[in-house]
């Protein structure tokens, strides 16, 4: 009996032991919410993060640490020394890449957090246009912590198709998968607020151009299907006369098709169908006439296939395969053939064409 | 649970080798051998110093009388005893007492234990009768004070085994129900009577059940939760392995679901076996809802289950450990009501849970009138000065008063009172290791419960063994045209309960 209970004893033992180790208690615990880099002329990285902080008689919402380091975990010892906090990163939302750095690959910075395992793949991937942490620096003061107005920023973008979700995950899978190159959101200083401005395309990990805010619908509407969205049309009437549409709660669908040539040329369509509603009209056609309908809607679908095809003619002079035709080029041969082809050559080459066709749901209350 | 039973055995093995060293001096040794003819001199002697015992001469017919005036109906006593006696000539006694009421006591041992319990003892020169007018002060049947329901019967049992058996065979008007006697403690002699229904409920657990009654060695008894504890399958567990209940009509159904029922003579629950462990989650007012309602309410139950276990300590071990863990909305109220504490996490929760049971148990002891008070003070001391003063945050307030009340909606206040102690195990656990801690408490719990039995039937059935059709009458309430089939647990020669098809 006198033996068990030592057992026991030393049981208990070990358990207060290892017990309360590693212990990360809230209030002393600083969470990194938004990390910024920027590459420095000198080769050097200039790390800032964003910790929002729950003292409730501090004046500031937040701390902001901001180091210089050959790396980012080796930034991370250089601001821990600056904070009364311990700093982590596991509620780390969005990461902020000034152009200068996405210029010169991010991969290395994203496989750094990638390995992190208390770092979610949920986490953003943003290009800055301009310095990250002076735009993550500034205080907004009619928007909420600049950090999380950020976040939240992309969020509700994302869900209207303005801007493509881009995490962790998602820019690594693009990364390592073959035929698609991996896009993000960018976002850049406008005074007092923090606004949009296009989305940035990698050709690898390196940034290679810039998708205007404008075109970003027809991005979204040549690379993925979804459910809400909206876009605003000009388009050429009669007279030099402009009209303008407002076409909205877009439900778009796509399908990609792909054709081989006789002599190893490779066509794609790009077949789109979006149904919406007109929400707003300034022209000379009437809405509820079926003929002028329809002829509205041929229309717009000439002009977004037009757009559409632009587009990609853009994306294929900067060699940035952003939509992933090169996955369905992949899908319809056998894979010793696409081992064979070289796509990023290729990519220039195939004749894209875009058929972005337009149905007019509904046209409004007003008939 | 092994660790635990060892540090428990090993805590409490030098006090029981005391009492087994001592128990020669404290043992009765029943002076009165069977079979030996009842004198009244003996009688009196046994009953020497008894101030209580009524003892009435009637020389003139050479009759003695015997009895405890507390015990007897005095009406009965006067019509069936006393004026008979009264109104008769010496040569008739012999006659009169060859009326059937009058017992003859052949045996020493049975006539004490007859007056013991309310018989008037008769003695007539070298004859002895008994008359059973027993007539003992009873409460009336009320309420259930701890086990209330909202619709349905409201009335309970009392104290009183009689009237704990008229009101079953109130409801179970069958001549099927069948009534076992048995007698425990060496001292109070307790009635405790097994009833079953034959034909329906399992003659295995009715002789389980009778052997472990029987196999009690002990002075005394007071309460039905006591005596399970003297025949449960695991003393040392922390779960009851019997379910009581205070209900006539709860009681009735587990007779009609095959079980075994006892009643212990001096107590007002009344235990049924086997006994499942969520069984312990359900209540009469189900059956008596519209069953949606009725499965609502037990689901509700189970949820509650997991919010008393699981609520205060993962406060703790997300607070202490898994900060990623929290929506980010939230981090900040957490982080900032737990800014001005001065505890880590553990000991915080671990003082607001402790002054939660000690309201409850204040709460518990007090007379009602002040009762009330309690819950105000208590309200208002740790709803709102403890967060101001920065004892506690509020987030730990709402989690330890929701738990609280999570634990008292299951219906058993045994199992209620089980369930909120292992939650402090879990608290520790989760400040210790964090979530690993409380996955291990967890599998603790499970493992342990695993292992018990119920009178030798599984404790968790219907969930290991795995019986998908008690399913419907324990995790939800299925209409009643679905609920076919008796318990699984119970093994009942006879299945089927409900041949109506609707």
């Amino acid at each position: 009996m006198g033996n068990r209970f030592a057992v026991c004893l030393s049981l208990l033992t070990m358990a207060a032991l290892s017990g309360c180790g590693d212990q990360r208690i809230l209030e002393k615990v600083g969470f990194t919410q938004t990390t910024s880099y920027d590459l420095l002329p000198d080769g050097r990285l200039k790390i800032a993060v964003a910790i929002p902080k729950a003292d409730p008689e501090a004046e500031l919402s937040r701390q902001l640490l901001t180091t210089t380091a050959l790396s980012s975990k080796e930034a991370r010892i250089n601001l821990s020394r600056q904070t009364n906090l311990i700093l982590v990163s596991g509620q780390m939302r969005n990461t902020l890449y000034g152009l200068s750095l996405a210029k010169s690959g991010l991969w290395n910075h994203i496989d750094t957090l990638m390995r992190d395992p208390s770092i979610s793949p949920q986490v953003k991937v943003t290009v800055v246009n301009g310095d990250a942490e002076s735009l993550l620096k500034k205080n907004y003061e009619q928007h909420p912590r600049t950090g999380k107005y950020i976040d939240r920023l992309l969020e509700k973008e994302a869900q209207e198709q303005a801007v493509p979700k881009v995490t962790l995950y998602e820019f690594a899978r693009n990364y390592f998968d073959d035929g698609v190159d991996p896009v993000a959101p960018i976002v850049k200083d406008d005074g007092d607020s923090v606004i949009v401005d296009g989305i940035a395309l990698f050709r690898d990990d390196k940034y290679a151009g810039r998708i205007e805010p404008g075109d970003s619908i027809i991005f979204a509407l040549l690379e993925r299907d979804f459910k809400k969205g909206e876009i605003s049309i000009e388009l050429a009437g009669e007279e030099g006369k402009k009209e303008i549409v407002m076409f909205s709660s877009l439900i778009s669908s796509r399908k990609v098709e792909v054709g081989h040539g006789d002599a190893g040329t490779r066509t794609v369509n790009i077949n789109v169908d979006v149904k919406g509603s007109i929400l707003e009209y300034i022209g000379r056609l009437k809405l509820s006439d079926d003929a002028n309908r329809h002829e509205l809607e041929r229309k717009i679908s000439e002009h977004l296939s037009s757009r559409g095809n632009q587009l990609v003619g853009m994306m294929q002079e900067k060699g940035t395969d952003s939509l992933g035709i090169g996955m369905y080029v992949r899908n319809s041969m056998s894979y010793a053939a696409w081992k064979k082809l070289n796509w990023r050559e290729e990519f220039p080459d195939v004749q894209v064409k875009c058929n972005i066709h337009v149905k007019i749901k509904d046209y409004g209350k007003f008939r | 649970m092994n660790i635990f039973r060892t540090i428990l055995q090993g805590m409490l093995k030098k006090p029981a080798d005391a009492a087994n060293a001592g128990q020669s001096d404290m043992a009765y040794e029943p002076e009165n051998v069977p079979g030996v003819k009842p004198t009244l001199v003996h009688t009196l002697y046994e009953f020497q110093d008894c101030m209580d015992l009524t003892h009435r001469a009637y020389p003139e017919i050479g009759v003695d009388v015997l009895y405890f005036g507390h015990l007897v109906d005095n009406h009965q006593l006067a019509q069936d005893v006393l004026n008979p006696i009264l109104h008769i000539r010496a040569d008739e006694v012999h006659m009169l007492l060859r009326q059937t009421q009058f017992w003859p006591a052949a045996d020493s041992k049975e006539l004490i234990e007859g007056i013991l319990s309310g018989q008037v003892a008769i003695f007539n020169g070298a004859d002895t009768y008994l008359v059973n007018v027993s007539g003992p002060k009873e409460r009336q049947v009320s309420t259930s004070e701890s086990e209330t329901v909202i619709t349905g019967p409201h009335d309970a049992f009392n104290e009183q085994a009689g009237a704990c058996l008229s009101l079953i065979r109130k409801r179970v008007k069958s001549s099927h129900l069948k009534v076992i006697k048995l007698s425990v403690g060496e001292v109070t002699k307790t009635d405790v009577y097994i009833l079953y229904i034959q034909d329906i409920a399992n003659m295995l657990y009715v002789r389980e059940a009778i052997r472990r009654i029987t196999n009690i060695e002990i002075d005394a008894v007071h309460d039905s939760n006591m005596l399970i504890q003297y025949i449960d399958d695991n003393p040392m567990s922390i779960f009851p392995q019997f379910l009581t209940s205070e209900r006539p009509d709860a009681i009735a159904s587990k007779l009609a679901a095959g079980r075994v029922v006892g009643i212990v003579d001096g107590s007002p629950s009344v235990f049924s076996a086997p006994t499942s462990f969520f069984e312990f989650f359900s209540s009469s007012d189900d059956y008596y809802q519209r069953w949606m309602l009725g499965t609502a309410t037990r689901l509700l139950r189970f949820l509650a289950f997991g919010i008393t276990i699981t609520f205060t300590a993962l406060y703790v071990s997300v607070t202490t450990y898994h900060y990623e863990m929290i929506p980010e909305n939230l981090l900040l109220t957490i982080a900032e009501s737990r800014s001005k504490v001065p505890f880590p996490p553990v000991y915080e929760a671990l003082l607001m849970e402790t002054t939660i049971e000690l309201l409850r148990e204040a709460g518990a002891r007090l007379p009602t009138k002040i009762g009330q008070t309690i819950g105000i003070v208590g309200g208002i001391v740790i709803g709102q000065a403890a967060v101001q003063a920065g004892l506690t945050s509020n987030i730990l307030i709402i989690a330890v008063a929701s738990s609280a009340i999570a634990s008292f909606v299951i219906p058993s206040y045994v199992m209620s009172a089980s369930i909120r102690l292992i939650r402090f195990g879990l608290i520790l656990l989760a400040g210790l290791w964090g979530n690993f801690g409380l996955a291990i408490a967890l599998a603790a719990i499970v493992i342990h419960m695993s292992g018990l039995t119920s009178l030798g039937s599984s404790y968790l059935t219907p969930v290991a063994p795995f019986k998908l059709e008690d399913w419907r009458d324990i995790f939800i309430r299925a209409p009643f045209g679905l609920l076919v089939k008796r318990p699984t647990q119970a093994a009942p020669p006879n299945k089927v309960k409900n041949k109506m098809r609707r």
